[in-house]
């Protein structure tokens, strides 16, 4: 190639002028007059590449495609059955109530559960714990207020209320669950709380003040 | 060869008419400055890879920051700008009446670089989105829309007035690319940006983006020229031409569908990653057909014809890469790692760059009615861009290759795995060196024509060295 052309290669090879260019390839996809309008065929050996991309893409769209379920995230797995979310959403009361204990209950009462004389009492070894469930779910659902004699001690301090609507809005179950833990902990209960048993309560009672050592002692 | 037309073909000088000499070579001088600038961001992100204290202090110039500097820059300023330009000038000529609405086409261009401007001030003071290859400020965005939109009204004149009725590869793939990046950009942003989707989708609408900047903008843009300059330079028909309108609806239609490519592994439906490696292989097709069409290519001599040659074999490899890249095993393998800046390196430096190397090569002249004043530092360019990309492409894909290798075994501690790669990024670093040098050379040469033909009498040589042709 000259060193002219080098410079300047714009000008291209002589005679292919842009008007000629197009003719000469639109008389290839067999647009000219006198074939009013058929296609041509692709080649053959063309046409064999193309199915041959068609047959893998689509058998291996097939085998991978996850069923094309939302939920399926790898490309060897099976759509879950029907109802296996609520098997697998079972959660163990004792480790979900320690969670919620921890982030709720432990600044006042301790993560041991000893309490901070003179305004937080102990849950371990408390009367109160190994007692009645009904009077601890209604402490949790709705605070308490006013002094509380706790292994002879007074303490003098307000429980805020934890459940739902309250400023911690606990549903039913993690209160179930952090009484559950709880009383397994530091009064050795195995019964757990249902979480039934707090939602029917707090059905009943509604929205309300918090309770006093007087009301409690009137429940069973 | 048919030369029984109509009309007598006009002469290639006059075609474009003068009134678009300006705007166009405006469009492409500032492309140009996009792309020195992108190399000196590019060159700053090297080096932070293996000495993470340069310029660290400096908070405009971060490691994050700068790397979507030169990206932005890159992509948008240099790649964006010199692409539609150049596909607006081939249309232009293609359709053989000088080039209408080019005052739309100059207040698109200048408004486009205005928001890359702004953008790149905006990403560096950290207004940047978190996505790739979108991370131009929201505020600048839909000025991008409308600014590209109107850039692309005057090729899209120049196609609808054409004065034969049949259409050219260039013409398909050209109006794809001006048409389709205001439609992307406009989605993307819309549901990444001004209402943002929610979790998983956002990730799946991010790669879509991606896939369609690579496959709906800047490979029509860079086909259309690769499609004009290989029939003008060879003088013959592409050959297995009948099978190009496939290729290119093949390219269109499923193109994007590869997206997933981006989320193997990530927390998508399996049925997402398995989409990208049935659309890619249907894109092989498209691949195939690019290669068996542009194979002359790979006969040209001459310096735009070695940047051709390299840029289509670029593509072409680009194309089996990615495939590759595409299957879980591998990409197990090579996500996450230099290897994937590698391939992006391929496509956006190797593919797209070269081809539009050779475009402005070819197409300058034919505005400024003269050739390139240094033929000299002409091929000191090109060849300097070649050795730049071959030899951050394998160091970069050599890097990603064994740091894939190393990352897979737990007991490999991250900054042995960091010291392993060091002597890669330095290759690379000196690979952003030679290509910003070279790069250098392209501005100098583009300026020092655009002079020259000012100095000398520019109109009147135009016409009559264009006429003679």
């Amino acid at each position: 190639m000259s060193s002219n052309m080098d410079s300047n290669p714009g000008r291209g090879v002589a005679g292919a002028s842009d008007d000629s260019l197009q003719a000469e390839h639109e008389k290839l996809l067999g647009k000219q007059p006198d074939e009013k309008g058929h296609y041509r065929l692709l080649p053959l050996n063309l046409l064999f590449l193309l199915s041959a991309f068609i047959m893998f893409s689509g058998t291996y769209l097939g085998r991978f495609s996850g069923y094309f379920h939302p939920k399926v995230y790898n490309e060897y797995g099976l759509p879950p059955k029907p109802g296996a979310d609520s098997a697998a959403a079972a959660v163990d009361p004792i480790a979900l109530g320690k969670n919620v204990y921890a982030q709720v209950c432990a600044a006042c009462h301790q993560p041991n559960g000893a309490g901070l004389p003179p305004a937080f009492p102990p849950l371990a070894g408390s009367e109160w714990v190994s007692g009645s469930e009904d009077r601890l779910i209604r402490i949790l659902l709705h605070g308490l207020q006013g002094p509380i004699k706790v292994n002879g001690v007074d303490y003098v301090g307000v429980m805020p209320a934890v459940g739902p609507g309250s400023g911690y809005n606990l549903n039913p179950e993690k209160v179930a669950a952090a009484l559950t833990y709880i009383r397994k902990e530091w009064a050795g209960i195995d019964t757990p709380v249902s979480a039934a048993k707090v939602a029917e309560i707090r059905g009943k009672d509604g929205t309300r003040q918090p309770v006093t050592v007087a009301e409690l002692e009137k429940l069973p | 060869m048919i030369t029984s037309t109509i009309q007598p073909p006009p002469s290639d000088g006059d075609m474009v008419g003068l009134h678009a000499r300006g705007p166009l070579l405006t469009a492409f001088g500032l492309a140009i400055g996009w792309l020195v600038a992108s190399g000196v961001f590019s060159l700053i992100a090297a080096i932070q890879l293996h000495s993470a204290a340069f310029l660290a202090d400096c908070e405009y110039l971060t490691h994050g920051r700068v790397r979507a500097l030169a990206e932005t820059s890159f992509v948008y300023g240099w790649a964006g700008g010199a692409g539609i330009s150049a596909v607006v000038l081939i249309l232009s000529r293609l359709g053989g009446n000088p080039l209408r609405a080019a005052n739309w086409f100059g207040a698109g261009s200048v408004f486009w670089n205005l928001g890359i401007a702004a953008g790149l001030v905006g990403i560096a003071t950290g207004d940047m989105t978190s996505f790739s290859l979108l991370q131009l400020p929201r505020y600048v965005q839909p000025l991008m829309v409308f600014a590209s939109a109107a850039m692309g009204i005057a090729g899209l004149l120049a196609w609808s007035g054409r004065r034969r009725d049949g259409t050219f590869a260039s013409h398909w793939y050209g109006v794809a690319g001006l048409v389709l990046l205001p439609w992307a950009l406009t989605a993307a942003q819309v549901s990444l940006l001004w209402f943002p989707m929610r979790g998983v989708l956002q990730a799946v609408a991010a790669a879509w983006y991606t896939e369609a900047v690579i496959f709906l903008w800047l490979t029509p843009l860079s086909l259309a020229c690769a499609c004009y300059l290989a029939a003008k330079l060879v003088g013959r028909a592409l050959p297995s031409y009948e099978a190009a309108p496939l290729a290119f609806w093949m390219l269109i239609v499923v193109g994007t569908w590869s997206a997933g490519r981006h989320l193997v592994g990530g927390p998508v439906p399996a049925w997402i990653p398995t989409m990208a490696v049935f659309s890619f292989s249907m894109l092989l097709y498209h691949f195939a057909v690019v290669g068996l069409n542009l194979r002359p290519v790979f006969g040209l001599s001459g310096s735009v014809g070695s940047a051709l040659k390299f840029g289509v074999g670029s593509y072409l490899l680009y194309g089996a890469v990615a495939f590759l890249a595409c299957f879980r095993g591998i990409a197990l393998r090579t996500q996450f790692t230099h290897f994937a800046s590698a391939t992006e390196q391929l496509f956006l430096y190797g593919s797209v760059s070269m081809i539009l190397f050779a475009a402005l090569y070819f197409l300058v002249p034919q505005l400024l009615g003269r050739g390139w004043s240094s033929p000299a530092l002409m091929s000191g360019h090109l060849a300097g861009a070649t050795i730049g990309v071959v030899l951050s492409v394998v160091a970069l894909g050599w890097a990603g290759i064994s740091q894939g290798a190393v990352m897979l075994e737990p007991k490999t501690g991250f900054g042995e795995i960091a010291s392993g790669v060091r002597p890669y990024l330095l290759v690379n670093t000196g690979a952003q060196l030679v290509l910003l040098a070279s790069n250098l050379l392209l501005a100098v040469n583009f300026l020092r024509s655009l002079c020259s033909c000012c100095q000398g009498s520019g109109v009147s040589t135009a016409l009559s060295e264009g006429s003679a042709s």
